[in-house]
């Protein structure tokens, strides 16, 4: 008795009791009202969408201790490439692609200046942030039409069953590679070998490098597959959700992301958890107002933020940021 | 290094002399005989395929059939108002058009400075006339009456949905409340479900991805006409709505069929506020000696149903101009619904 | 870096550009880069740049729009690198930075029958209240709950532009209209700063008399005890450089408050980034948010109240901000509206960062973005060029001056790197 109640009490346990309650929350309120639960919660898995993207391109930079505030920048940048290329070309494939290696470019750059120039890190981020918002800006021009965007792909018979079907599995391409994406990256963190150096390097590159780990070859490497992976979630934006661009059309997400990484404790599910929760409230301030609900809007659209603070001041508390961070590593 | 990097000085300053030399722009604004028109948007940009693209197409109407000598100015920051339209000002052009309610009070102080220039304050409403400006209005009520009475006879759910932009702007509230008026008018039993963007002018306008999402939640439950008035953000939602065989989609300020190609598959109608006419009638009348100082109110109504032209049948034709008649004369007014 | 050693002589010019040689040099290469990009895309660099410079600096009201343009980014730049100092990233300079303006405008429009001399710093005083309360929640929220400041400043910031969304449109709109416009009534003119300009410029005017004085005395003073030691003027205004300079700050200011191109809100933000300097450099306080966030484990050994530090720098580093704001709408402004105090607090962290931190290099970073922005209208109009190229020049220069050896490299500038590091890592407690 007296263990079932401490592993209640424990971490796991709270998750666990949490997950349960929201699992029967959903059922009631699905058969209530089947199809606003559907729409709030295919509305949800949309907007968690580029953030959990965003979330795993920080997981990936800071765990091998890159701070990464450029997010935002990367997202812009890919998603005006990948817009780009789609125009020019009108291959959805190479769009992607065009995407992602825009978002890894970006993260070159910043793991040059974080790591060749030693820059504070947080500036190379701002740099980053500013150059994509001028650049995209100053080259964007009106007129140009694509020739379509990533449409939703029912998996099979999965997407027949009732409320996940729909929600889980009938989506675009890089929505499920979001999902999958946090998994696997997860997996690879703490399961595997490059997953323990990755860690090793954020937490204690000086030992790392004394046990022969390339230090500053696995950081440029971890800092272009974030980079590549925030690409993908400006590549979300303009060839599968929105299907075009505009100026500034990344809207703070990047920033978000920051937030919902470390709310995710610097881990790929947690962040997805955190990134679904505030896709969630957004989701549902839509949601309140549609329902007509007799209070300004605007304290509705509070709510994704307001939950986020009551949530990480409440539950989550401190987090525990990977140790060596942002410091410069000086090879011996 | 330094040697190198002195070549690539000098190099670019070569070259910038030399377009320098042929990119001059030889008008001078002073002369008599000059019309200069320049025109000053909102905080955003001279393409948002919106209102300051409207506006800036009526202008270039006035180049082309007036002859006239057209500039403008984007505004990347609501304190450069006055900046922005003292840089025609001093330039001696003739008119100047200023974009946005925003920009109202920044007109009339140039105005008071500039008392030979006209000035045209799109959506400026003038409380008292001054001479030399004469504020554009749209009655947008009436172009979301028209766009929510359309909708209403189009839905089968009995649910319509409109995706806004910031409610802080007054035509977007005026768009909004004249969908739903509109739409009751035709049954009193269909629901309108309305969402304003929450990110007040920060992102309330620049936001498509907002648009799209929650357009996807709104057809998702059941709503299969969507207007979607908010700029960027709207036009996110157009697009949005194409996905949907079925449903239908209403754009907002121009014919939106012309501006989102990408909207073709659901985009029945626009509801218009028919800046570029606006704009240029009144440069015109400028150009003319006879500015009508004061509120200049222009017209709005539905845009042409291009491919849905076929499908829409003639009863809902009838209706749809007995209503703008009504609109019109006074018989249908904004009073009776509140 | 050059290997021969340090010559002793050191000369006057030398220094000087030692000093300045690194950031002009920046500026230089990014616009140099910014010129490249206009060629590739058809545009005249020369022409572009020249009215940009000419928006910027071509006149009095040119020079008075960029001070004026100066002013809010100098307090969101002091307010961003004091939480730096503590080793915290504070990202909500903009939701304090519009608390504390919409207080001010409050205070200026609801508050009736004071004398300007009450009423103006009441409305500030409010205004820097405002913002200091705003950014006490994630200091406390940090201090005892250990929520990442950077999360809940993020969101802090959304929950601010929504509640003054709702304020501007709702209880405190201008309801004077015939068409409801989204903004606080005007604030009354006993609230405005440009108020009883004739008396301060009076005041001011013997002040800056007693401290002319008081310089030349302790210049003569220490110059005699150089003569005595055997060095010659000239070695000693070498060595006196920068506080040469820094004394000069000032004087330089009174006199172009005088000349009428300058608000008293940018005397109060210079007068700000003075006061943060001898607070972080000359204060127990400062002392201890420099340990701080130089090693918060450290600090608590030492015995510093680490959690009450973290409150106290999130306050102060609010205060700025909302008085940022509050200064910004009762000297410029007039009136609470949304739309003008967008993105105000985000280039804070570029000022910041090009600032190097440093509470004085806020104020020729924020002059120099200040410039920019004010020269981008007149670039957009004379040269046609889109004025986004103004952001990627800004980044370079940001990335120029940071990544100092890249320009010493190039200009062949000797002496020590200056290395900034404002974070180790975030979320450390």
């Amino acid at each position: 008795m007296e263990s079932v109640w401490r592993f209640l009490k424990s971490k796991q346990g709270i998750t666990i009791i949490g997950f349960l309650v929201l699992v029967i929350l959903v059922v009631v309120f699905y058969s209530i009202s089947p199809n606003q639960t559907q729409a709030v919660l295919n509305s949800m898995i949309r907007h968690s969408t580029p953030l959990i993207l965003g979330a795993l391109c920080g997981v990936m930079c800071e765990r091998s201790g890159i701070i990464n505030i450029g997010i935002e920048g990367h997202m812009l940048l890919g998603a005006f490439m990948g817009y780009m290329v789609n125009v020019w070309t009108g291959s959805l494939v190479l769009a992607v692609a065009a995407s992602m290696l825009t978002g890894s470019l970006m993260g070159l750059l910043l793991a040059y200046m974080s790591i060749k120039l030693k820059l504070d890190q947080v500036i190379g981020g701002t740099v980053i942030n500013i150059l994509a918002l001028g650049l995209t800006g100053y080259f964007y021009t009106v007129g140009l039409t694509t020739s379509g965007k990533i449409m939703t792909f029912p998996l099979g018979p999965l997407a027949d069953i009732p409320l996940i079907g729909p929600v889980l599995f009938n989506n675009g391409f890089i929505t499920y590679a979001a999902i999958v994406l946090v998994f696997v990256l997860h997996f690879f963190l703490y399961r595997t070998p490059w997953g323990l150096r990755t860690r090793a390097i954020g937490e204690h590159p000086e030992a790392a490098d004394t046990l022969g780990i390339n230090v500053i070859r696995m950081r440029y490497m971890n800092v272009l597959i974030g980079g590549a992976i925030a690409g993908l979630a400006g590549g979300f934006l303009t060839l599968e959700s929105v299907g075009s661009f505009e100026r500034a059309m990344t809207n703070g997400r990047g920033f978000i992301a920051l937030a919902v990484m470390i709310f995710g404790n610097w881990s790929p599910i947690g962040a997805w958890g955190a990134a679904l929760l505030f896709g969630f409230a957004t989701a549902m301030q839509t949601q309140l107002q549609f329902m007509g609900i007799d209070i300004p809007h605007q304290f509705v659209g509070m709510l994704p933020y307001v939950l986020t603070i009551v949530v990480v001041a409440g539950l989550v508390g401190r987090t525990h940021p990977p140790a060596a961070e942002g410091k410069v590593f000086e090879k011996e | 290094m330094f040697k190198k990097i002195s070549v690539v000085f000098a190099f670019v300053m070569v070259l910038s002399l030399f377009l320098a030399a042929c990119g001059q722009k030889n008008v001078d604004c002073t002369q008599e005989d000059v019309l200069c028109v320049g025109l000053v948007t909102d905080v955003g940009e001279v393409d948002d395929k919106s209102f300051n693209q409207s506006a800036w197409e009526g202008v270039q109407k006035a180049a082309d059939e007036l002859g006239a000598h057209v500039e403008y100015i984007e505004t990347k920051d609501a304190k450069d108002y006055g900046t922005n339209i003292g840089l025609f000002a001093e330039k001696g052009y003739d008119v100047i058009v200023t974009v946005g309610f925003g920009l109202g009070d920044a007109t009339r102080e140039a105005a008071a400075t500039h008392p030979d220039i006209d000035f045209i304050g799109v959506d400026q409403f003038q409380a008292d006339t001054v001479a030399n400006v004469a504020g554009l209005m749209f009655p947008e009520w009436k172009a979301g009456f028209q766009a929510g009475a359309l909708a209403g006879m189009l839905t089968e759910t009995k649910l319509l949905a409109g995706v806004y932009g910031t409610d802080l702007a007054p035509a977007v509230v005026a768009f909004a409340e004249g969908y739903e008026d509109g739409a009751r008018y035709i049954d009193p039993a269909i629901e309108v479900i309305t969402t304003y963007h929450p990110g007040g002018f920060a992102s309330g306008f620049t936001d498509p991805e907002w648009g799209g999402a929650t357009s996807k939640q709104a057809i998702e439950q059941g709503a299969d006409v969507i207007f979607a008035a908010g700029g960027k953000t709207g036009n996110g939602g157009l697009i949005e709505t194409a996905n949907y065989p079925g449903v239908f989609c209403i754009g907002v300020d121009t014919d939106q069929w012309e501006t989102v190609p990408e909207a073709h598959s659901c985009l029945v109608s626009s509801a218009m506020k028919l800046i570029v006419p606006g704009v240029f009638d009144l440069v015109k009348l400028s150009s003319e000696g006879a500015f009508p100082a004061g509120n200049y109110f222009g017209t709005v109504g539905l845009a042409p149903f291009h491919d849905f032209d076929s499908s829409i049948s003639q009863e809902i034709k009838d209706k749809l101009a007995e209503i703008e008649a009504g609109l019109l004369d006074d018989t249908i007014k904004y009073e009776d619904f509140r | 870096m050059a290997s021969e050693p340090e010559t002793k002589k050191t000369d006057f010019w030398r220094a000087l550009w030692r000093s300045i040689g690194v950031p002009l040099g920046a500026i230089v290469l990014a616009l140099l880069i910014g010129a490249v990009i206009l060629l590739i895309s058809g545009a005249n660099p020369l022409l572009a740049y020249s009215a940009l410079f000419q928006g910027a600096f071509g006149g009095a009201s040119q020079i008075s729009r960029t001070l004026e343009k100066a002013t809010p980014l100098i307090f969101n730049g002091l307010a961003i690198s004091l939480a730096f100092k503590a080793g915290m990233f504070n990202i909500g300079a903009q939701g304090q930075l519009v608390f504390g303006a919409i207080i001010a405008a409050f205070i200026g429009f609801a508050v009736k029958g004071l004398p300007w001399f009450v009423h103006a710093p009441l409305a500030l005083i409010c205004g820097a209240i405002a913002g200091a309360l705003y950014g006490s929640i994630p200091g406390m929220l940090k201090a005892f709950t250990g929520a990442s400041e950077v999360i809940t400043t993020i969101m802090l910031n959304y929950v601010a532009l929504n509640m003054t969304d709702w304020l501007v449109g709702g209880p405190w709109q201008d309801k004077t209209t015939e068409i409801l416009l989204p903004r606080t009534p005007e604030i009354l003119e006993t609230a405005r700063l440009d108020q009883g300009r004739l008396i301060t410029s009076g005041l001011i005017f013997v002040i800056l008399s007693l401290y002319l004085a008081l310089m030349v005395y302790l210049f003569v003073k220490s110059h005699k005890k150089i003569r005595m030691a055997g060095k010659t003027t000239r070695e000693f205004f070498t060595a006196n450089l920068g506080s040469l300079l820094v004394a000069l700050i000032p004087v330089i200011l009174v006199g172009l408050y005088l000349l009428d191109l300058l608000q008293v809100g940018f005397l109060i933000a210079v007068g700000g980034a003075f006061f943060i300097w001898w607070l972080l450099e000359r204060t127990t306080l400062g002392f201890e948010i420099r340990t701080v966030g130089a090693n918060s484990n450290a600090a608590r050994y030492a015995g510093i109240n680490v959690a009450l530090i973290m409150i106290l720098t999130m306050v102060i580093s609010g205060l700025l901000a909302g008085l940022g704001g509050a200064v910004e709408t009762t000297g410029v402004d007039g009136r609470f509206e949304p739309a003008f105090n967008v993105g105000l607090g985000f280039d804070g962290i570029t000022i910041s960062l090009l600032g190097k931190t440093h509470p004085l290099g806020n104020i020729p970073a924020a002059i120099l973005i200040g410039s920019m922005k004010a020269g981008s209208n007149t670039m957009q109009f004379e040269a046609g060029v889109p004025k986004e190229i103004v952001d990627v020049v800004q980044a370079l220069m940001l990335f120029f001056v940071a990544a100092d050896m890249i320009v010493r490299y190039v200009l062949r500038i000797k002496g020590k790197e200056e290395k900034v590091s404002l974070t180790s890592g975030w979320g450390q407690h």
